[in-house]
């Protein structure tokens, strides 16, 4: 017998497929886009600022891709001289990919979160990001869909 | 005697080999979600019986939910 240790939660967290009724929910692992800045701790802001264009999210990672906080508009904004780990907001709330996009929504209503929320492994590393605008868009347009299966 | 295995690319190798796979969570939370081509037999439910719709000439690889 082999003992699979890392279990289901591992599968889903490569983005492998699923069968079951969750087939027909939409995950936040399905629908996170992977191409967030990402920077390192000992970064300046300014380098950061430089590299990332438009972005008003980078993700402070350590070399294995574990989150070690996030920087947002106002930490970008802050001192350029100053590093990611000196100005950057530690231990950010994160989701696994296989938390459906209404618990997510629910998540970050409760939570107060507007923008990006974080989608990791359980040991923290790193998957992608889904803003709540597009998850908010991505729910509704699929609960349109059904309403129009079943009229 | 039990191995463990610990990456995904491990556990489709063996898949593709031929393994069974095997899921010991309960039947709800194996009807929700499950690993393609997995069958259930409940941790608590694992017996001589149960485990007798398995192939015994062939590797089986269970799993539950993580680490946990």
């Amino acid at each position: 017998m082999i003992d699979y240790k890392p279990g289901k939660q591992a599968w889903y967290e490569d983005n492998e497929p699923r069968e079951g009724k969750a087939v027909d929910e939409i995950w936040i692992g399905d629908v996170a886009g992977s191409d967030v800045p990402t920077c390192s701790p000992t970064e300046t802001i300014g380098d950061i600022r430089r590299r990332i264009g438009g972005w008003d999210t980078c993700v402070v990672v350590d070399s294995k891709g574990v989150v070690l906080g996030l920087l947002r508009k106002k930490e970008l904004d802050a001192d350029p001289k100053a590093t990611a780990e000196q100005v950057m907001r530690p231990g950010p709330k994160t989701f696994r990919p296989n938390v459906t996009l209404e618990e997510l929504l629910k998540s970050m209503r409760d939570h107060e979160i507007q923008t990006n929320s974080l989608v990791t492994t359980a040991e923290g590393r790193l998957l992608g990001v889904i803003s709540r605008a597009d998850a908010e868009a991505t729910l509704a347009h699929e609960q349109a869909a059904e309403t129009r299966t079943d009229s | 005697m039990s191995t463990q295995v610990f990456s995904v690319s491990e556990v489709k190798r063996l898949l593709e080999q031929g393994a069974q796979l095997v899921d010991v969570l309960s039947e709800a939370e194996f009807e929700h979600d499950h690993l393609p081509g997995a069958i259930n037999i409940p941790l608590k439910r694992l017996d001589a019986t149960t485990a007798a719709r398995l192939d015994r000439d062939r590797p089986v690889i269970v799993y539950c939910n993580d680490f946990g």
